[in-house]
């Protein structure tokens, strides 16, 4: 079946040319300015944000120049400083030049006084850099136009990312802007060996994409996988890393994140000294990382600022949070419907009195609640903030002590929902996975008791083993077994004793493992 | 052949996880009673003995897997006629393991559930693993293995109450004659059984270790016998340890206050499904590369289905599995077991030090 979608979705990409909007304006510049304007006009029909103007100057106006740009992506008033009014300033003053050329090196040379300027020759061109932000130059006669980078900044201020809360270290988080972000990156690690290559994706949107690495750190396989898989994505629109991180993964049918996120910049700051590359994209703060492991989900910044010993517990706890919130509901229905002999005597008769008047089975309950949980909590995602309140009060009162008073759900279901719910937040990165493996390791409890659970615990363990990131197997150092890199595992050593990056990154066989993953993934793109 | 690569360490893990598979469920010393150690220790020195030829017989063939060693080694035809003999016995492996497995759970936790389920939901689990191929389950091996050890560990921790550390005294009570012969079971079944290692140890990633990996983990797995054998023993004695089906799990459930039956089957599925995952592997892989098809993939699907139906039609009962185990498979396994291999090494030694032979051949 996802074969067929495949070579379907493959059909489709091959049909759309990277350039079919531009294919129509494919042709060099005019050189009467009469005719540019009259093109540029047909080209931006129906396009109000479109601005022309054009100046003339000189004795008896022999020099006309056009000014075009898009409304609100320019910023005006460095336009008008920084090109119109020196422009009408010196060729009032000067004489009549009668020599377009001349004029037009002189505006370029000695008349316009902004850092950036460039000249381009095709219409193509010229188009691209009016939608992205640059107003565009022509001079009469010339058969180049020149482009002025006076965009307008854009987007709002670096601030705290709300998704990822950090008790201690940096608060700077990534805003939508590229270029914001790439200077953030810039300011915290001053080497010019810290790479940004730049490349634009998507057929319509044109969308600035960044492969941002440390050359000499990161692998220097793995960077020239990723440039391979961005560069083969084909597609409208690319509005956030989501839409990169689904093109380049490995593997796409896993539950299991392949591909890190992060919006704080001193997380992606480590990641990229510890060898890994970073995809900037412009119009989201979201930054993708690779290869990105299991064992990352569980690191949080904050483990390298504290203390060690309490960064290692913390660790502990959030894979035992990670272990309750897959496995707890199903366990509870394993021992109360298959396995009572395990439950100690006393406990048994406590559950037994809370299960009284039940109508449902313990799974029913148990799919019920969970059901509740989850709607409840992708309520709270989608509604306004200020509702939030009465929400989480209509969820916790009504639907947890009403359901017990009416004798719908036992107070224990209550409680081990609860338990769930709150571990489940314990290791954000890792929420969607869980959420879904809860109710298939529910469901085959519900079937065979813990062998049922230990059935799909095995299969999503060989699962695990099965996925690579970008040729890394996903969970190392566990397996295959690194042990210099269990320093920055569950258990966490000092930061002054992680002498040695990551060497699971730079493992032998890479250029082997990457190659048979490169293999595949043509196979996926071929279909 | 697979282009895969499997450490030093995975294949140790692999082996000694292969080695506990059935083991845990039935415990084959039995047939000595109190002096069941004594026919571990014989049969370990055994086994220790058997994987040493098994690795040398690889060393001696460098990247071939058994398939191929005994076309090379026999001859096209005889070499073809022995490694579907071999397939056979390894698909006949897995079916015995999954039927162990099979009743064992149905005996002990799920009466009422009938043996093709279990036995169905676990081949499904088994065949993912094979098709992932040998690298993941070395990988997976990393994982799940090391359960193996800490739950027998937390199993003898909670029974240490009950002990009665004589109860391996009078020694050789009944004569040498039940330990001999419990030795020799010991030997065909786990022991030989590694013989399927051979279509394995070509994807061993530094070859140097092959007879070291080896040989410590027919001396752990030994370690590991001894120490399940006199936890037993002491728990229950040498008549009970004699009568019971199922040993390791009758003493897990003699944890006074708790019961950590769920336990022992989390540690029984990991040793049956590695046991089960090898020998499948092996036998698709033979196939494979018997046909020369290419892609062992192919065949799994069909080699799954007949092990299912295999295992549960290969014994009428569970009495039956237990008297084949005891007294059939000993005769059944030693041409496959010793005989084959020891030609196949005496071969090899043979021809070693004659290169235009080789070419020849090749």
């Amino acid at each position: 079946m996802f074969r067929k979608i495949k070579k379907r979705l493959r059909l489709g990409n091959q049909q759309d040319n990277i350039d079919t909007i531009y294919t129509g304006i494919d042709e060099p510049l005019p050189r009467n300015i009469e005719r540019v304007k009259e093109r540029l006009n047909e080209i931006f029909s129906e396009c109000s944000d479109y601005i022309q103007r054009e100046i003339v100057c000189g004795e008896d106006g022999c020099i006309r120049i056009l000014v075009s740009y898009i409304e609100g992506l320019v910023d005006r008033s460095i336009l008008n400083q920084d090109v119109v009014r020196p422009i009408l300033d010196y060729f009032s003053s000067v004489e009549a030049q009668d020599k377009a050329k001349r004029v037009y090196q002189l505006i370029k040379e000695r008349v316009i006084s902004n850092n950036e300027v460039e000249e381009v020759q095709s219409m193509q061109q010229v188009v691209y850099k009016i939608v992205s932000g640059d107003a565009v130059l022509f001079v009469d006669g010339s058969k180049s136009a020149l482009v002025v980078g006076v965009k307008a900044p854009q987007g709002r201020q670096v601030e705290e990312p709300d998704t990822e809360v950090s008790i201690r270290g940096p608060r700077e988080g990534f805003v939508e802007n590229l270029a914001t972000n790439m200077v953030l990156i810039r300011k915290r690690i001053k080497t010019p060996n810290l790479k940004f290559e730049m490349m634009q994706l998507g057929i319509q949107t044109k969308t600035d994409i960044c492969i941002c690495y440390i050359k000499g750190i990161a692998n220097e396989e793995i960077v020239k996988e990723v440039r391979k898989r961005v560069k083969k994505i084909r597609g409208d629109a690319i509005l956030d890393t989501g839409y990169i991180e689904q093109y380049i993964t490995d593997n796409r049918l896993t539950l299991f994140p392949i591909v890190g996120n992060s919006e704080k910049c001193d997380k992606l700051v480590a990641k990229l000294l510890e060898g890994r590359v970073a995809i900037l994209c412009d119009g989201t703060p979201y930054v993708i990382t690779v290869p990105h492991l299991f064992i990352e989900s569980i690191q949080t910044s904050d483990d390298y600022y504290d203390h060690a010993f309490f960064a290692s517990f913390m660790r502990v706890l959030r894979f035992l949070a990670l272990l309750i919130s897959n496995l707890l509901p199903a366990m509870y229905v394993a021992l109360v419907s298959f396995h009572h002999t395990v439950i100690p005597f006393k406990l048994i008769i406590t559950l037994a009195a809370s299960r009284q008047g039940i109508p449902f089975s313990p799974f029913v309950e148990a799919l019920l609640m969970l059901a509740a949980f989850e709607l409840l909590r992708e309520a709270g995602v989608r509604m306004p903030r200020t509702i939030g309140q009465a929400l989480s009060i209509v969820g916790a009162i009504v639907l947890g002590e009403a359901s017990v008073r009416a004798g719908i759900a036992s107070n224990l279901m209550v409680i081990i929902i609860a338990i769930t719910a709150i571990c489940s937040f314990v290791v954000p990165p890792l929420i969607r996975a869980t959420m879904l493996l809860r109710f298939v390791f529910l469901i085959a409890a519900n079937f065979l008791g813990f062998l049922g659970i230990s059935f799909v615990a095995v299969a999503v363990i060989i699962h695990l083993c099965r996925l690579r990131s970008f040729g890394i197997p996903y969970m190392a150092p566990f397996s295959p077994l690194t042990a210099t890199d269990l320093k920055d595992s569950i258990i966490m050593v000092p930061i002054w004793a992680m002498i040695t990056r990551p060497k699971i990154l730079f493992q032998e066989d890479t250029r082997g493992t990457v190659g048979i993953k490169r293999r595949e993934v043509n196979k996926i793109g071929e279909g | 052949m697979e282009k895969a690569r499997i450490s030093s360490l995975q294949l140790f893990l692999l082996i000694t996880g292969f080695l506990f598979g059935s083991t845990l469920i039935l415990n084959p010393a039995t047939g000595a009673k109190n002096d069941g150690w004594l026919a571990i220790l014989i049969s370990g020195a055994g086994g220790t003995l058997l994987l040493a030829v098994y690795a040398s017989i690889a060393l001696l063939n460098p990247s071939k897997t058994l398939v191929e060693i005994l076309r090379h080694r026999f001859g096209r035809v005889i070499g073809n006629i022995i490694a579907v003999l071999y397939i056979w016995y390894f698909i006949h492996l897995a079916s015995l393991a999954l039927r162990n497995f099979g009743s064992f759970i149905v005996t002990t936790t799920y009466p009422k559930t009938p043996l093709e389920v279990i036995v169905g939901i676990f081949v499904l689990v088994v065949m993912y693993a094979v098709n992932s191929g040998v690298e993941v389950i070395g990988r997976a091996s990393e994982i799940l293995v090391p359960f193996v050890p800490v739950i027998a560990v937390i199993i003898s921790l909670g029974i240490l109450t009950v002990h009665d550390f004589t109860a391996f005294l009078p020694v050789l009570e009944n004569g040498i004659s039940p330990v001999i012969k419990a030795s020799l079971n010991l030997l065909t079944f786990p022991f030989g059984e590694t013989i399927v290692f051979l279509m394995i140890f070509p994807h061993l990633n530094k070859r140097e270790n092959l007879k070291k990996v080896s040989t410590l983990s027919a001396l752990s797995a030994t370690g590991l016998f001894l120490f399940i054998f006199f936890r037993d023993i002491t728990v229950l004695g040498s008549h009970l340890i004699y009568q019971a089906t199922f040993v390791p799990h009758l003493t897990s459930v003699l944890i006074p206050g708790i019961n950590l039956e769920p336990l022992f089957n989390v540690n029984l599925i990991i040793g049956g499904s590695i046991k089960v995952v090898i020998c499948m592997y092996a036998a698709v892989n033979g196939l494979d590369q018997l046909i020369g098809a290419n892609d062992y993939r192919k065949f799994t699907t069909a080699v799954a289905t007949f092990c299912v139906v295999l295992s549960i039609w290969v014994y009428e009962n569970i009495f039956e599995m237990f008297d084949w185990a005891e007294n059939i498979w000993l005769y059944y396994s030693i041409p496959f077991q010793i005989v084959i291999p020891l030609m196949l090494l005496f071969l090899s030694l043979i021809k070693k030090g004659n290169p235009a032979h080789e070419k020849s051949i090749e």
